[in-house]
């Protein structure tokens, strides 16, 4: 695969998304097409909630 | 509690697991949609994801232990070695082989898409540390 790289604004936008999500205080959006990044919220209703990260207990 | 071939199992596939899937499929463009075939005693979800610029192609593995061992999931697009990845390019999501009282899975709140949505995070992390080196969430406890 040729990687394309997040430019530097889309890759700080990025990290603190997935801080934020990881700290429990951002919900990640996700494009309902092609599950491309599309920014952060505070909530989703629950209708939505398949198109947004919230909370992802994770080992890593 | 074998998904494919227990009616406690299959009661979880048809009541659970197949609604939310048709769920995160409607409206999706063909390509990202997931796609269901069994293999052995397992069911493998196809699907893609593309949480920057890249599209990766992934395999989920729903064995016939799940949901009490959470799904396996592998990464077919070629990848640099990395934090968190191990033999295969099977992600490290959640501790292989651990049951509820040891990990973070839960059984009973989780579904496949909930795992997905990990794929999606740890992609996300993987984005950034192919240009930074650095793994943007520390690991868990």
């Amino acid at each position: 695969m040729d990687f394309r790289p997040l430019s530097e604004l889309e890759r700080r936008q990025l990290v603190t998304a997935l801080r934020g999500n990881a700290d429990g205080n951002r919900v990640l959006l996700v494009d309902r097409k092609d599950t491309s990044f599309a920014g952060t919220a505070e909530d989703v209703p629950d209708e939505e909630v398949i198109h947004a990260i919230k909370s992802v207990p994770c080992h890593y | 509690m074998g998904l494919l071939d227990t009616e406690t199992g299959k009661r979880r596939l048809l009541a659970v697991e197949i609604p939310v899937i048709e769920k995160y499929n409607d409206g999706r463009d063909p390509d990202y949609r997931i796609r269901l075939n069994r293999v052995g005693g397992a069911l493998v979800l196809a699907y893609a994801l593309k949480p920057g610029h890249n599209v990766y192609q992934i395999e989920t593995r729903l064995l016939s232990s799940y949901p009490t061992v959470p799904p396996e999931t592998r990464v077919l697009t070629p990848l640099k070695h990395c934090p968190h990845l191990l033999e295969g390019q099977t992600l490290c999501l959640w501790r292989q082989g651990s049951t509820r009282q040891t990990s973070r899975w839960d059984p009973t709140k989780f579904t496949c898409v909930f795992a997905i949505q990990a794929v999606w995070r740890w992609l996300a992390c993987y984005e950034v540390w192919h240009e930074t080196g650095d793994w943007p969430l520390p690991e868990a406890k």
